[in-house]
């Protein structure tokens, strides 16, 4: 059965969160995004008070809200807003609908965005970044991400594509870990085995490549990395997903031009990185 | 008091006691009432006729004077006689019993030593001696702790480590039993330091009518002087575990002093605790605690510095010996679903080489990650659904499981995993835990410290963040020691973030301890409500298990109010582990009931004997491999005791000071069952200086009950009499006249004064 394109967008305008960026713009409203645990709407399931203390759920899935470039009608600055706000919430929402249909996870099912600055950051031990490419961190946000890290917090990174972005997140990473170093992830990696068995590094291409049946890479991106950075006693602190983009994947896997391939590893990869990221 | 009954009565008092009081007089005892009547009548008649000047209250004053007159005359008349069984000369034996233990070289106050009445009272110018052997055959002993047959007084050594007085009388009594005896003395400060009661002894004493007489000897009461009471410690632990150790020190003559207690092993001081000393006499306990780290056997030595003027110093120390051992003890961690919980506590322990934690986490349904296995074929099906595999484990942690993933068998097998083998069982909070994870009602439940109320799980449930506060109990358990001052301690945790529980758990089960209480807050500020029990445990059956219902320990290392240094977290799981397997038996264990003797003092090793799902086996082949310190190889047969299931024992002797090594090797139709080690220590003991203040009391209670007397050096000189006439041995029957006791004539005299001087007054002259 075919389904349009303005089908495939359906749940994403019925949601009518007005906290939601993408309906925002579409309204022409200048609103920034929502950022933290929203509370109004559902569909999904049950939603908590605001003032609550994050703890009833074992699991959030917690975007990292940080300062970069402005990407038109995301809006906002100084944190709000943004490349780090690319795919959200729907994404958020969907990876969370499947990944608890797979993985046995006492999960909040609601976005969960909180800046790098936020005490309340080191509540949420899983973090996801994207379109890290984009990142120009403040001072704060680079103490706040590196004592994250070191307290024993762990980053998802997705969703940077070619040189030109990999340096620029290189740079940010290095104000973070000046004496760190990024290393490439073998398969044999116990990542790639803790939920799924992951033998081959797809390249996941955004919406419109996939969807288009267009090449998979963007840029100079042709080869899709994952990579790392460990403590002192060699965990790892930060996954990196160079060169794919596993948030359009879950974002649009409901789509049907979207390949079926592609949102299918895009959810095993995530699924390891979180299942890993909640043991190691 | 004695001189003055004596003089009255003619005889002491302890004579009375033994004799029988009997009236010579051949005739009836109807004719002298008679007689007496008669005499009474005839006094009172003559007062009655005579009327004078008297009144008749005078006549019955002197009338009353008179009759008791006659009256002792009569009571004279009558030939009052006292009857004793005497033993016959040379015809009896006498057992002398000499204390031959180190304390026994201590001084008195009066700088004499206690073994000078030794060498006074039986040596060869003794008159105690000589007028005991002209009465009896002496036979000597020496004891310490069994009692042994010496020619002469320079066999005593005075060296002996122990004093067991119950062991002392059985042997003495058992070597005389063929001969008269007229009883058994002791020699001794009653210093016994042996834990066997001495009712076993007295009875069969008692039974055989052989009365004993004992001499105390030393001073009641050693002033000035401190003493560490007894330090226990667990014999073995793992390496790099806290240890906690409550020390009693008492004290004569230092009251309110302020004095350090240092401990310390072959190579380095450990801790160092000042403690101010109680009132003139009485005791304190100080906690001192203290890390182990290298594994093997290690001597630990408690100390209170020599204080000036102190009468006896070697009783300032003990000495403790622990195995430390270096294993890696297996810990099972199963838990129900994704949790921060496991990352965080698998953090915590990864330095710690002694604990393998092995986590088994459900994923989703039928679908589990295993992580820190030892192989691949470890839990390769899920959680064990054998003993066999459940018992490899030292102990386990459930997590949040509901207890419907387990079928009853395996519930069975959890209860049992504490009952039975002894693990420890730790029970953490979460969404299917406790109550909200259906567990009331299994077998597992009575396991848990805690009560399970009605369940308040879903979405909408209980959810509370509580502040976690040490109660006293746990402020004295070595896993909640957050830091090493004790008095820091509670401020630690003060400084902790609150945690959250989602399981309402508010009492425990009577014997359940709780060691950290929830205090319920929002926002950092209390808002009442009963205490959440945060962390309890208690002792099932063989084994400990242990709640702790929070859900979020993570919080203690992550949480921005926690600074990245902090160690915390780390160190309560390393404690909380090592506090689940510690203790834990295995089923092949040997021990000694000693940690130390001396060379030549025999100790008895005692083994457990089980398969591998923990019932004892009775049909094994048992060695002993015991190493001396200068590497010589024993090997014993250790024998089923047949009175206990899987207990068994063999008796040893060692001949070389220094530290034996003991390995056990347990086989069943050729199959090894399993093996253990385990060290002895032979060293010399000071146990002897240790209470070593006269124990009158003890040595009173073994005169008493067996008929006999206690003597001090002072009193021992009437010892030959009292034996002569305790009526034990060859005896013979002799009759003592009472009619010239002292008394009754100055009663006499007193009557006949009393008349006269009444009928002076009364101008009846």
């Amino acid at each position: 059965m075919e389904m349009s394109r303005q089908e495939g967008t359906v749940p994403w305008e019925i949601d009518g969160a007005t906290s939601n960026p993408v309906a925002a713009s579409f309204l022409g409203q200048e609103a920034p995004p929502a950022v933290g645990r929203p509370t109004t709407g559902g569909g999904i399931g049950p939603r908590m008070n605001p003032d609550e203390t994050p703890g009833r759920w074992p699991f959030y899935w917690t975007r990292a809200v940080y300062s970069g470039a402005r990407r038109g009608w995301n809006g906002g600055g100084g944190g709000r807003g943004g490349s780090w706000a690319t795919d959200y919430p729907k994404g958020d929402r969907q990876f969370l609908v499947v990944l608890k249909r797979l993985v046995r996870l006492n999960a909040y099912d609601w976005e969960n965005a909180v800046q790098l600055t936020n005490p309340d950051l080191r509540r949420f031990p899983v973090l996801y970044a994207v379109e890290v490419g984009r990142m120009d961190l403040t001072d704060p946000e680079v103490e706040g991400l590196r004592s994250y890290l070191e307290a024993g917090g762990f980053l998802i990174v997705d969703d940077f594509w070619g040189s030109r972005q990999w340096a620029q997140f290189e740079y940010n990473m290095d104000r973070v870990f000046p004496d760190r170093s990024i290393v490439d992830l073998p398969l044999d990696h116990p990542i790639f085995s803790a939920y799924y068995d992951i033998e081959q590094i797809k390249q996941v291409p955004n919406i419109n490549n996939g969807a288009g049946g267009y090449q998979t890479h963007e840029r100079d991106g042709y080869v899709p990395y994952v990579r790392g950075i460990t403590d002192d006693k060699g965990r790892l602190m930060v996954v990196i997903n160079w060169n794919t983009d596993l948030g359009d994947a879950w974002e649009w896997a409901e789509s049907p031009y979207y390949p079926l391939e592609y949102s299918t590893f895009a959810y095993e990869l995530g699924t390891n990185m979180i299942v890993y990221g909640m043991s190691h | 008091m004695d001189a003055i009954f004596e003089f009255l009565f003619k005889y002491r008092s302890l004579v009375w006691e033994q004799g029988d009081f009997v009236f010579g007089a051949p005739a009836s005892t109807r004719l002298w009432l008679g007689v007496a009547g008669l005499l009474a009548a005839s006094a009172v008649a003559t007062y009655t006729i005579a009327r004078g000047k008297s009144t008749v209250a005078d006549r019955g004053i002197m009338a009353g004077l008179r009759v008791a007159l006659l009256g002792l005359i009569v009571f004279c008349l009558m030939q009052p006689t006292l009857v004793l069984s005497t033993v016959v000369p040379q015809q009896n034996f006498v057992g002398v019993l000499i204390d031959d233990s180190r304390s026994m070289g201590l001084e008195n106050a009066d700088g004499s030593l206690r073994t000078d009445f030794v060498a006074e009272a039986f040596g060869p110018e003794s008159d105690l001696l000589a007028e005991l052997s002209e009465r009896f055959v002496l036979r000597f002993f020496r004891f310490s702790d069994v009692a042994t047959r010496i020619d002469a007084l320079d066999e005593l050594t005075f060296d002996g480590t122990r004093t067991d007085l119950a062991t002392a009388l059985d042997g003495a009594r058992e070597e005389l039993a063929g001969v008269p005896l007229s009883g058994l003395v002791v020699v001794s400060d009653g210093a016994d330091n042996e834990d066997r009661p001495l009712t076993e002894a007295l009875v069969p004493l008692q039974a055989a009518g052989v009365p004993v007489f004992s001499v105390g000897l030393g001073d009641e009461s050693i002033e000035p002087d401190i003493e560490l009471g007894r330090v226990e410690l667990p014999r073995a632990v793992l390496e790099g575990s806290t240890l906690m150790v409550d020390i009693v020190v008492t004290q004569s003559g230092y009251g309110q002093r302020t004095v350090p207690i240092i401990v310390e092993d072959d190579t380095r001081i450990l801790a160092e605790e000042t403690v101010e000393l109680g009132r003139d006499g009485e005791p304190v306990v100080a906690r001192i605690g203290f890390q182990l780290d290298g594994s093997g056997s290690r001597r630990i030595e408690f100390r209170v510095p020599a204080q000036e003027g102190e009468r006896v110093e070697r009783n300032n120390r003990r000495t403790a010996w622990v195995d430390v051992e270096g294993d890696r003890e297996k810990i099972l961690y199963f838990e129900g679903e994704p949790r921060f919980e496991v990352k965080f506590m698998r953090r915590a322990v990864e330095d710690d080489d002694n604990l393998q934690l092995v986590v088994l986490q459900r994923t989703a349904e039928s679908k589990f990650l295993r992580l820190s296995v030892s192989d691949s074929t470890e839990l390769q099906f899920g959680f064990p659904a054998t003993r066999e595999e459940l018992y490899r484990y030292r102990a386990l942690i459930l997590g949040s499981v509901e207890a419907s993933f387990f079928t009853f068998d395996q519930l069975q097998m959890i209860a049992d995993f504490v009952s039975e083998r002894g693990g420890g069982l730790l029970f953490l909070g979460g969404r299917d835990a406790f109550a909200e994870g259906g567990w009331q009602g299994t077998p597992v439940e009575e396991v848990m410290p805690v009560i399970l109320g009605d369940p308040l799980g879903g979405d909408s449930g209980y959810f509370q963040e509580v502040k976690a506060t040490p109660t006293p109990a746990g402020l004295a358990h070595p896993t909640v020691q957050l830091d090493a001052e004790p008095v820091a301690v509670s401020a630690r945790w003060d400084s902790l973030p609150p945690l959250t529980v989602v399981n309402p758990v508010f009492d425990t089960r009577p014997g359940a301890t709780t060691l950290l209480s929830g205090r319920a807050v929002a926002g950092g500020q209390n808002v009442g409500g009963p205490d959440q029990v945060l962390l309890a445990f208690q002792r099932y059956g063989r084994g400990t298990s242990i709640a702790l219902t929070a859900q979020d320990t993570w919080l203690w290392q992550m949480h921005a109010d926690v600074a990245l240094e902090d160690q915390s977290h780390e160190s309560f799981w390393q404690q909380m582990l090592r506090w689940l397997v510690d203790g834990v038996p295995t089923a092949i264990s040997v021990s000694t009931d000693q940690e130390r003797v001396e060379p030549g003092e025999s100790v008895r090793l005692v083994a457990t004997v089980s398969d591998s799902t923990f019932i004892d086996v009775n049909d094994a082949s048992v060695t002993a491999r015991v190493t001396s310190p200068s590497g010589a190889v024993d090997e014993l047969t250790v024998e089923w005791t047949v009175e206990t299931d899987g207990e068994y024992s063999v008796e040893f002797r060692p001949s070389e000071l220094g530290d034996y090594e003991i390995e056990l090797i347990a086989e069943r139709e050729g199959a090894e069952l399993g093996t253990d080690r385990a060290y002895l220590h032979a060293a010399p003991s000071d146990d002897e200086y240790f209470d070593a203040a006269r124990h009158t009391s003890l040595l009173q209670r073994v005169a008493e009950e067996t008929d006999g007397q206690f003597y001090t050096p002072e009193t021992v000189g009437t010892l030959p009499e009292d034996i002569t006439i305790s009526g034990a041995g060859v005896t013979l029957i002799e009759e003592h006249d009472l009619w010239d006791m002292p008394v009754i004539f100055l009663l006499l005299l007193l009557l006949m004064g009393a008349e006269w001087g009444f009928r002076r007054v009364r101008g009846l002259v």
